[in-house]
């Protein structure tokens, strides 16, 4: 966390005709800025008083055009490529003040995963700040926003984000949640504030907690989903699938200053990791949390060809080499129930909510299933070995997908859209390590 | 969004709704209160048997958006009109007798789901036909003051519903429904007869430590069809149920925030039961679980989230979750689902676990109140029986810097009531400091 990964520093941008143009104005306007640009001062360093900071703010991210929904999808006031409002969060670690306050109105969806080891390793508070950058798109709405750590054991309510019970962040004000994790696993987090709408509207994520037990050496794994003892949820590589859900109208009105009826809610787009198939196999955008790479003015920088990916950079394409064990960690943060097959290899359930699938005496109650069930605020863990290597390709294809069809190719021509990604199987020794989740 | 968030504005239609019901002798509050007249204000409410008088009933229930919506209901002996109906508590092995006495211009019956060998007026009850068509899923009290007696050993412990089993699909949406628990032969604090093992279902003894949860919904043109219905004296209800959509979703008859008001509560004059959780944060003085009791009385699997704790399900209709050789396959889960019409057991607990305090602070700069939206429920104080400073004019429910920790249903577009978010199926769990609030 300690290196300086900006795309461009800010040598490079003095290197720019345009930005010296812009700095000309602005040196007049806000001689405060002159210190902090012509000097630029290491900002990623030990004095950050948080772990990971997140904005709460608006954007636009981009959905399948086609079929139209009128008159809600595509949204007319999206602009080019994208077509569906969101709220959402922005990971703005490191950022200078004035590159964070820049964010607004580029929200991320999904929202960032992020990690942190088990407190019985670390003995460390884990901070996450939050600031909240108001909406562009809806000045009328003054909405507070949270982060509500989806099945923390023991919140109490101040660090819970639940809003009755506890504070919110107005807008403009900044709030540092502190967590220490005993319970290793996959969560989910969300901002709490008018859930329905702030859920629905995209401000959901997911979180792991590393177990005490990695690092040790058990059943040839060093990595491992719980402390189990034993390396049965021990894996090569892990994969989050976000699981959320879009129902165009909602959306729609949020940009449109109209109040949807949430009792007709329904399911126009399901998406994995905030895509959809088969822009779920696109690479990866800026996923690292602690690291996160972003243009001089803080903006996500899209891959080129994926532009209109911008705000939504995690990839669900997993790859893998014959042999190895590959963790799947599922959450749902859409409303319906989804049912997730993986075809051609089986998967052991080992977690679920959180909790390594064992009876309060030891009994193992894992299972295997091609087909994973998830309700609304369910998390999930599942292995699989991949399968030995057939060719003639260079890679072997199996497909992941939600089993309601119809969300796995939103009514679009051809299958494409929804839940739906890859795994692809390569010979062994193949793939370098996995330094990163999704990657 | 801020405009629907601010539960000042939310509570103004509220407030109008509750001068119109002052005039009326009732008022209307959220806070968590003292007990009232009937029962302790927090905690599983029973209507002991094991022989029970039923009479159906019809009345009115209040929403949270300030609507009012027409139901039925069956009572015990003679009270007034409630909903749900009355949690009947009987013990392992009492041959329960429930006398049905049915005033509605409709034939009505119960059916016992879980329960085996339950007897009509003494013959084993049958589904009914006429004449080859279906016309009950079991035997009936006729319409307009029939009667009839169903009797059944109580073989198993557990928790069960009971409902109609005539034309359900408006009857038991009407609210022809309630819990059935049967207390094991263990003692009242177990859910099953497991005392000698070593993952037992006892539970915390104190008052509001054993909570119901019934799941229910509401699609208001429904009930206002049934109504027009009766008022002409019976006779077809002019609904198509291809049309059906519920627009309200309820815990134990109530809409958040109803659910955290006291059992009893005068001014929700026939929705009785409370569904908050009220209890001490465990420890080791205080090892024992508090259990909840859910039952789901909806038309579809609902995943209800209990913030800050998993629960641990230990039993499913009736049946403790236990392999063959008596391995505990209890789980746990933080979205606890039941599907539609079933039932189960959940133990929970809740440790102050950094035990923050003044002199154990937490690790970070509050913002104070200047910078933060207060929820109505927070005390001021991130510290447990502590209170802070409060935005001047705000109100706080608090009443000693106890907890209020949320359980809620996470589909989350049913967390609503006819549009207005953040009501409906949810509650709260109230930690109160050790020793309780002075």
């Amino acid at each position: 966390m300690s290196t300086n990964s900006y795309k461009f520093s800010r040598r490079d941008f003095l290197k720019l005709g345009g930005g010296l143009a812009a700095l000309a104005v602005a040196d007049r306007m806000f001689p405060s800025l002159r210190k902090s640009i012509l000097h630029p001062i290491d900002v990623v360093s030990a004095q950050n008083d948080y772990d990971i900071f997140f904005a709460g703010t608006d954007g636009w991210i981009h959905l399948p055009e086609t079929p139209a929904i009128p008159p809600f999808h595509p949204d007319v006031l999206a602009p080019a490529p994208f077509t569906t409002y969101v709220f959402g969060f922005r990971n703005v670690s490191n950022m200078s003040a004035a590159q964070r306050l820049n964010q607004k109105m580029k929200a991320q969806h999904s929202a960032p995963v992020f990690w942190m080891d088990q407190y019985e390793k670390t003995n460390t508070d884990f901070k996450l700040k939050l600031t909240n950058l108001g909406l562009q798109i809806r000045p009328d709405l003054t909405d507070a926003h949270t982060v509500h750590w989806h099945g923390f054991r023991d919140a109490i309510p101040y660090f819970d984000g639940e809003p009755h019970g506890s504070v919110a962040v107005p807008p403009g004000k900044e709030f540092t949640y502190v967590y220490r994790p005993h319970e290793p696993g996959t969560y989910m987090f969300h901002c709490h504030v008018e859930d329905v709408e702030h859920v629905q509207m995209g401000m959901a994520g997911m979180v792991f907690v590393r177990p005490s037990q990695d690092g040790t050496s058990l059943g040839g794994f060093t990595k491992f989903a719980y402390n189990d003892g034993d390396g049965m949820t021990g894996f090569d590589r892990e994969f989050s699938m976000m699981l959320t859900e879009m129902w165009a109208e909602a959306h729609w009105a949020d940009a449109h200053i109209q109040l949807p009826e949430w009792s007709d809610y329904h399911v126009d787009f399901a998406l994995l990791n905030g895509r959809t198939y088969p822009d779920t196999l696109a690479p990866n955008g800026s996923i690292d949390p602690f690291n996160p790479v972003y243009d001089a003015n803080g903006d996500m920088i899209p891959t080129p060809g994926y532009e209109h990916l911008q705000y939504q950079p995690i990839s669900s394409l997993v790859n893998c080499n014959e042999g190895e064990r590959v963790l799947l960690r599922f959450a749902n943060l859409g409303f319906m129930p989804i049912t997730m097959t993986l075809d051609g290899i089986p998967m052991r359930v080992v977690g679920k909510d959180a909790t390594l699938l064992r009876g309060r005496d030891g009994a193992d109650i894992s299972y295997m299933t091609s087909n994973i069930l998830l309700h609304a605020g369910n998390s999930a863990d599942a292995i699989f070995t991949a399968p030995a290597y057939q060719g003639p390709g260079p890679y072997d294809t199996y497909l992941l997908y939600n089993r309601n069809y119809k969300l796995s190719n939103n009514l679009s021509a051809g299958g494409l859209g929804g839940q739906m990604t890859e795994v692809r199987v390569y010979p062994a020794g193949t793939l370098p390590p996995q330094t990163l989740p999704n990657t | 969004m801020q405009t629907r968030f601010n539960l000042k504005k939310l509570l103004w239609p509220v407030v109008l709704v509750a001068v119109v019901l002052f005039s009326l002798g009732l008022g209307r509050d959220v806070a968590p209160a003292t007990a009232q007249a009937g029962g302790p204000a927090d905690g599983i409410i029973c209507t002991d048997g094991p022989t029970f008088n039923l009479n159906t009933r019809t009345g009115y229930v209040l929403t949270p958006d300030g609507n009012v919506v027409y139901m039925w209901g069956y009572s015990a002996g003679n009270d007034a009109f409630q909903h749900p109906s009355p949690v009947l508590c009987v013990n392992e092995g009492d041959t329960v007798t429930v006398i049905l006495h049915n005033s509605l211009p409709y034939d009505v019956s119960i059916s016992f789901p879980g329960q085996e060998n339950v007897f009509a007026d003494g013959q084993p009850v049958q589904p009914q036909f006429d004449a080859g068509v279906l016309t009950s899923l079991t035997n009936i009290a006729p319409k307009n003051g029939g009667s009839i007696t169903y009797t059944f050993v109580a073989s198993r412990p557990g928790t069960f519903l009971y409902q109609s089993g005539t034309d359900p699909a408006i009857q038991v949406r009407m609210g022809l429904f309630g819990a059935l628990i049967v207390r094991p032969a263990a003692g009242s604090y177990y859910v099953y007869n497991d005392a000698a093992s070593a993952s037992t279902s006892e539970f915390n003894h104190a008052v509001g430590a054993e909570v119901m949860t019934l799941q229910s919904e509401i699609d208001p043109y429904l009930n206002q069809a049934v109504e027009q219905a009766v008022m002409a004296g019976g006779g077809p209800i002019s609904f198509n149920m291809a049309n059906y959509h519920p627009r309200y979703w309820f815990v134990n008859g109530r809409g958040f925030p109803d659910t955290i008001a006291p059992n009893f509560a005068s001014w929700l004059p026939s929705q009785p039961y409370g569904a908050l959780v009220h209890i001490e944060p465990n420890s080791l003085a205080n090892p024992l679980p508090y259990l909840e009791r859910f039952l789901n009385v909806t038309s579809q699997a609902t995943p209800f989230h209990p913030h800050g704790k998993n629960g641990l399900i230990i039993g499913q209709d009736g049946n403790p979750l236990r392999g063959p050789g008596g391995e505990d396959l209890s789980y746990e889960t933080f979205a606890l689902v039941s599907t539609s019409g079933q039932t189960y057991e959940a133990l929970f607990r809740w440790y102050n676990r950094e035990e923050y305090s003044t002199s154990n602070p937490i690790t970070v700069t509050d913002p104070g109140w200047q910078n933060l939206q207060f929820g109505p429920y927070y005390s001021g104080s991130p510290y447990l029986g502590e209170t802070g400073p409060m935005p001047p004019g705000f109100s706080s429910m608090s009443q000693c810097g106890e907890y209020y920790i949320i359980s809620h249903n996470h589909a989350l577009y049913q967390l609503t009531s006819w549009g207005v978010p953040m009501t409906g199926p949810g509650t709260f769990m109230r930690v109160d400091p050790p020793g309780g609030c002075p």
